[in-house]
């Protein structure tokens, strides 16, 4: 007999798991081809300026360039950080750990302030009101040679921490 | 019981399950490729690179895609014969359509995708389609125009070739297949035997890949000029056919006649004689088909020279494929400021040797190997006449004047006076 039901109905499974073979293979090959690649860990010191340039009460604003490895490509990636040469030069990050735009030093309000979500930091980066849940990060920073250094830390990494 | 006729007849309609899952696996392996490819003359390269070298499973996909669109030419080349012997044009005509366009869309990607790595072969390709637009009658300049979407082959051609390849003739073949797919039933495409047998020649692919990586040769910056560029399987015909067809004449072998012939098949549902006229085109390409290509395939094997060269060009790409990726800058701004090309490894070396000798005369000068072809060593180079420091600059801008054979080539395009120098300068240091 040719065609009695149970022979058909597992005939009819067999494309399917051809199929499913077919892209289980790829599938698989999909997996790890499309895993992400972290880059490697950089805990290189960047350059900001010489000490003796940053000075007054105000926190200045500087930039940095970090190399950044990202799959095939290398960038200089450049930042923004705030120094601040009246708290022994400590240096901020000026990414708000609320959702991680760029704040602005105001003058007039002697604060920074986030564009997105009006969240407030003071001169030493506390927070003062708005949503974000902690203070400005503060960066690791040396002096070598006369020179401020400092490592960049991203809004993540800092939350981990 | 069925009459073996019949199960053979049964087992040829297959055609249709072997290209159906041929094509998955070109969109699947394509999207996936798609994740890291950048179509862009400085990037495209380096992009492809890293998907060899460095992704999990990248030199396997990509070897499925390139290898599959090979694989896929031939199939949906037989389904159409297969069509034919079934008579489909009578029977089926959205089938018989069918078929014969995807015949005509599957070439047309092979085409594009051949620029799309951006090396030697690409840049020839790309070269080819250009001359092969530009020889046709009366549209000539104009169609080599909106080809290369300027008046010569930039980065805006790759673009074009790329949106074709990625968007346009994917869409054109699912608006094919879905028209298909419409007209029939479920169990007319699910048919175990069709999916028996693209499970086989996916397995056989499959395997093929692991075996043989899909080539690329030198990027088209450091392309050597005594390059020797050579098709896919797919398009070895055209190659040879065009070794013998002067000018426009090419052009109306390779876009013209394709063209009118696809049409003539297209329409054939509608014409008369119909039995003839496929008849002849199908056999008469077949038959050319096979002898073009054969002959291909036994010219480059009975010329010493270009036997010769070839091998060159295989072991250059072996050694590219064991060297380890370096990440390329992405901007300018970032180029200059990498570009410290001097100085030396805590070895010795100078870093542009290690760059560009070290793969054939080993680390420290010491000779090498590569299948058939030797390297020498460096060692003790300075006691031959000849090759005092200077000399070895000279050697590395024109070593044919120093009476050098290829695979060793002038690196003046590649190495600056005080990079040579350093060399130079280096090697004659070696002593046993």
């Amino acid at each position: 007999m040719d065609h009695e039901p149970s022979r058909r109905s597992f005939l009819k499974l067999v494309p399917l798991g051809i199929l499913a073979g077919v892209f289980a293979s790829i599938g698989g090959a999909a997996f790890r081809f499309l895993r992400p690649k972290l880059s490697a860990a950089t805990d290189s010191w960047l350059d900001v300026a010489p000490v003796a340039e940053l000075t007054g009460p105000q926190p200045l604003s500087r930039k940095i360039a970090a190399e950044q490895i990202a799959g095939w490509a290398i960038n200089i990636e450049e930042h923004n950080v705030f120094v601040l040469p009246a708290k022994d030069h400590q240096v901020l990050s000026p990414v708000c750990p609320h959702e991680g735009c760029e704040v602005a030093w105001d003058q007039g309000s002697n604060r920074f302030a986030c564009p997105c979500h009006e969240s407030f930091f003071a001169a030493d980066g506390a927070r003062i009101s708005g949503p974000a849940p902690r203070g400005l990060d503060r960066l690791p920073m040396r002096v070598q040679n006369g020179k401020l250094q400092v490592q960049y830390v991203t809004k993540e990494q800092a939350t981990q921490a | 019981m069925t009459r073996p006729s019949e199960n053979i007849r049964d087992w040829l309609e297959a055609t249709s399950g072997i290209v159906g899952v041929l094509l998955l696996v070109q969109v699947a392996t394509g999207v996936l490729l798609a994740f890291y490819y950048v179509p862009s003359v400085d990037h495209a390269h380096t992009t492809v690179s890293y998907i060899e070298k460095v992704v999990s499973s990248g030199a396997w996909l990509r070897s499925l895609h390139h290898y599959g669109s090979q694989w896929l030419s031939l199939f949906v080349f037989l389904h159409a014969i297969r069509l034919f012997l079934t008579r489909a044009y009578v029977a089926n005509k959205v089938q018989w359509i069918v078929g014969i366009l995807l015949l005509g869309l599957v070439m047309a990607a092979g085409g594009t995708g051949y620029s799309l790595p951006w090396d030697a072969r690409a840049f020839f390709s790309t070269r080819i389609a250009e001359g092969l637009m530009a020889g046709l009658p009366f549209v000539g300049p104009m169609a080599r125009l909106w080809l290369l979407g300027g008046s010569d082959i930039s980065t805006i051609t790759l673009s074009r070739l790329s949106a074709l390849h990625v968007l346009v003739i994917p869409a054109c073949v699912g608006a094919v297949v879905v028209w298909r797919l419409f007209r029939a039933n479920v169990a007319e495409i699910l048919v175990p035997r069709h999916a028996i047998a693209g499970g086989v020649v996916f397995l056989l692919l499959a395997l093929w890949c692991l075996k043989y990586r899909a080539p690329l040769g030198p990027s088209v910056a450091a392309m050597p000029i005594d390059y020797v560029p050579r098709p896919g399987a797919q398009f070895l015909w055209l190659y040879q056919s065009l070794k013998f067809l002067p000018g426009g004449l090419g052009s109306v072998a390779g876009v013209v006649l394709p063209g009118i012939v696809l049409t003539i098949l297209v329409l054939l549902p509608w014409l008369k004689r119909q039995r003839l006229i496929a008849g002849t085109i199908l056999g008469v390409m077949g038959v050319l088909v096979v002898a073009m290509t054969t002959a291909s395939y036994l010219s480059d094997r009975n010329d010493p020279q270009t036997a010769r060269q070839l091998a060159i060009q295989a072991a250059h790409e072996d050694a590219w494929r064991r060297e380890s990726f370096t990440p390329a800058p992405i901007t300018l701004a970032t180029a200059m400021a990498m570009s410290v090309e001097t100085g030396s490894a805590p070895g010795g070396q100078p870093n542009m040797y290690i760059k560009f000798c070290a793969e054939c005369h080993g680390l420290n000068g010491e000779g090498g190997q590569l299948g058939r072809l030797r390297f020498p060593p460096l060692i003790d180079v300075s006691t031959k006449p000849r090759r005092t420091s200077d000399d070895i600059v000279g050697l590395l801008k024109d070593p044919e004047a120093y009476g050098l054979q290829p695979p060793m080539r002038s690196f003046s395009n590649r190495l600056t006076e005080e990079q040579m120098k350093e060399i130079g300068e280096w090697i004659v240091t070696l002593k046993k």
